[in-house]
């Protein structure tokens, strides 16, 4: 395109400072929300009003702030579910499985200590509680190791792979809580059965303390990746796998090692929401709507580029939409699935973005163009 | 027993087809993650207005056509724009499964319109399913166009030099695919399922994508996958047909998946890819940007 004596121009970038980024995220999120809009207003509804609705009640209303809360940990602990095999140019999709198998191990230690009979407890909160959150990442990490093996043995596609393990462990969850299932509730009502209030996860100005292990994470995987040589590993094995593994990296290892992390922390993820959220403290009926959630983790994952301590505010964002989307289809009359539909248009609008993390547009000024027939002006 | 095998083979038809689309766009060298959320699309706008107008061809054009769409917008991605596919096609996995739970969520619910005719007890749509494979399969190997196709999918800037416009022959093929995605969503949710409920595929999607690896890009391949697993996924649907009383149904519902990590995990092996393991398209996945 032409204006003047200037022209547009698509250039490749060769580096990318992180504000570059930052600038790049921040304007995909805001086209995504004017995008967004358009499903307001087919819905007769003005979107400056429905975004006022969504903010005031995720993030300033005595209701709303702590869901907000509850689901930024877990969107923060999936995201890092997705950025540890990311970084390793591999795609964990699997976090949904991954933190079923989590709140199922968590359960599993209540099941076997035969705190679902009676809730008598001859261990203190004290042992059990570390004891689940144990269990939750051992569970969680399994299922990862199974991609993450299958990748780095036998190079089977992860996608695939993750993917039928979320197929899988949803229904091994409605096996253990539904129709007699041994998790069941004694009600019948095909849920788990309720944690016993001592063993509810210890709450901070009403925050649960999982809290600490999502912004740990942050911190420790920030290190990690910029300060270790595991990180560093992760790192060149996502540049470029052959040449990582002509270097001496081990290509068994590293898709073990990233889905075996990722695993853990989306493990505590459902630790977190099954066990440590208020007013939830069991496998509800309607878990497929987490499993759900924990696509965003792909979303928060892309737009913060990998960056763990980017991943903080973006979860902090997408955690307060998700919550305030769900409210104003209550609160407005829309149909169910506007949190869904805001999913879908946010990761779209993300993927066209990624054009700009790769290119730049330029004007650039045209040289006066002229006509060389040999004769000296 | 018999409508057991009916329903396997209706359910096999939209494998067949949802796979054929991808083996067509991975023959030209794009991937396409996104098969469950173009099939999604399909079944959901098919849906919708199959009931508002009350006419299955309508519902069947909006569902190729929305197929098509997406396919054309996967092509953007990563042909035009040379992005990552997988990126791409994660979008558009995560826009069908997130637009239509909002957009089908009024129509939630039985379609109630009178069933598509069978021919000899079986869906059309398994006739059409097989014509679609010879087809593809006849294209595909016999045809100059296949062999663009093909070339494009192997070596793109070889198949430049040799004089095929390699970004309107992969455009052709990933709007095809997108086209048969949506017919296969469509087929689902006029004639093989015609009740509407959110996210109601529950991974046809992604097993038709491990059904093309499992294919080794041959359309009779897939066909006989597709029937195998077809037979596997009403198996699941409905065990006590075959095994009364083995296991709990939720513990048969997750047979099918099983079974495809154990299939993909057996091509994967040294032994089975010194045998057969030439037939992987050589620039699947890989941008190619024209210099």
């Amino acid at each position: 395109m032409r204006i003047g004596s200037y022209q547009l121009k698509i250039e490749k970038r060769f580096s990318l400072t992180s504000w570059q980024a930052a600038s790049i995220s921040i304007v995909a999120v805001i086209v995504a929300l004017i995008l967004f809009s358009f499903i307001f207003i087919f819905a007769g509804i003005n979107p400056l009003v429905a975004y006022r609705e969504i903010f005031s009640y995720s993030f300033a209303n005595p209701f709303g702030l702590p869901l907000t809360i509850n689901r930024f940990i877990f969107l923060l602990l999936v995201t890092f579910a997705f950025i540890i095999p990311y970084r390793a140019g591999l795609w964990n999709i699997g976090m949904t499985g991954q933190l079923y198998a989590g709140a199922l191990s968590a359960y599993a230690v209540l099941y076997v200590l035969g705190i679902k009979a009676t809730t008598e407890m001859h261990l203190s909160p004290a042992i059990i509680i570390p004891l689940m959150l144990i269990a939750s990442s051992l569970g969680g990490a399994f299922l990862g190791s199974i991609a993450g093996f299958l990748k780095g043995r036998f190079n089977v596609n992860e996608i695939v792979v993750t993917m039928m393990l979320n197929f899988i462990t949803f229904w091994l969850v409605s096996f253990m809580i539904k129709e007699g299932g041994v998790f069941m509730n004694p009600g019948g009502r095909g849920e788990s059965f309720e944690l016993p209030p001592s063993l509810h996860a210890p709450l901070i100005l009403n925050i649960p303390f999982t809290i600490f292990i999502a912004l740990g994470a942050a911190v420790l995987l920030y290190y990690m990746f910029a300060k270790t040589k595991i990180g560093y590993q992760i790192r060149a094995y996502g540049e470029n796998p052959a040449a990582a593994s002509y270097a001496g990296i081990s290509k068994i290892k590293i898709p073990l090692l990233v889905f075996i992390m990722g695993g853990i922390l989306a493990g505590l993820s459902g630790y977190h929401y099954f066990a440590a959220v208020p007013g939830v403290y069991k496998i509800a009926r309607n878990y497929g709507f987490f499993g759900d959630l924990a696509f965003y983790g792909i979303i928060c994952g892309l737009i913060s580029q990998g960056n763990p301590i980017a991943a903080i505010p973006v979860a902090l964002l997408f955690g307060g939409l998700s919550v305030g989307g769900r409210f104003v289809q209550g609160k407005l009359g829309m149909s169910f699935g506007v949190d869904y539909a805001l999913l879908g248009v946010l990761m779209i609008t993300l993927v066209a973005f990624q054009f700009f993390y790769r290119y730049k547009i330029v004007w650039v000024k045209i040289s006066k163009e002229s006509l060389d027939v040999g004769i000296p002006h | 027993m018999s409508e057991f095998l009916i329903r396997s083979l209706d359910a096999s038809t939209i494998f067949t087809i949802a796979a054929l689309g991808e083996l067509i766009g991975q023959r030209s060298g794009i991937l396409n993650v996104g098969i469950e959320g173009v099939m999604l699309f399909g079944a959901t706008l098919g849906f919708i207005v199959a009931q508002s107008t009350g006419s299955y061809l309508l519902g069947f054009i909006v569902g190729i056509a929305i197929g098509g769409l997406l396919g054309l917008l996967h092509g953007f991605f990563s042909i035009t724009l040379g992005g990552d596919q997988v990126v791409s096609g994660m979008g558009i996995w995560i826009l069908g499964f997130g637009l239509t739970t909002y957009l089908g969520s009024p129509f939630t619910g039985p379609l109630g319109m009178e069933r598509i005719p069978t021919i000899l007890g079986v869906s059309p749509f398994f006739f059409v399913g097989i014509l679609l494979v010879i087809t593809v399969w006849f294209v595909l190997s016999k045809t100059s166009l296949g062999l663009r196709i093909r070339s494009v999918g192997e070596n793109p800037a070889v198949a430049e030099v040799s004089g095929i416009d390699v970004a309107k022959t992969r455009y052709l093929c990933v709007i095809s695919a997108g086209m048969l995605m949506g017919f296969a969503g469509a087929i689902y949710s006029l004639d093989y399922n015609p009740v509407w409920s959110y996210n109601f595929l529950l991974g046809w999607g992604f097993i038709a994508l491990a059904l093309v690896f499992f294919s080794m890009w041959n359309p009779f391949i897939l066909l006989a996958g597709s029937l195998l697993f077809g037979t596997l996924w009403q198996l699941s649907l409905n065990p006590q047909l075959v095994l009364p009383g083995l296991f709990s149904r939720y513990i048969w519902r997750t047979v099918p998946f099983v079974i495809t990590v154990g299939v993909l995990l057996l091509m994967a092996t040294k032994w089975f890819r010194t045998r057969w393991g030439a037939a992987k398209p050589e620039a699947l996945g890989q941008p190619y940007i024209k210099e």
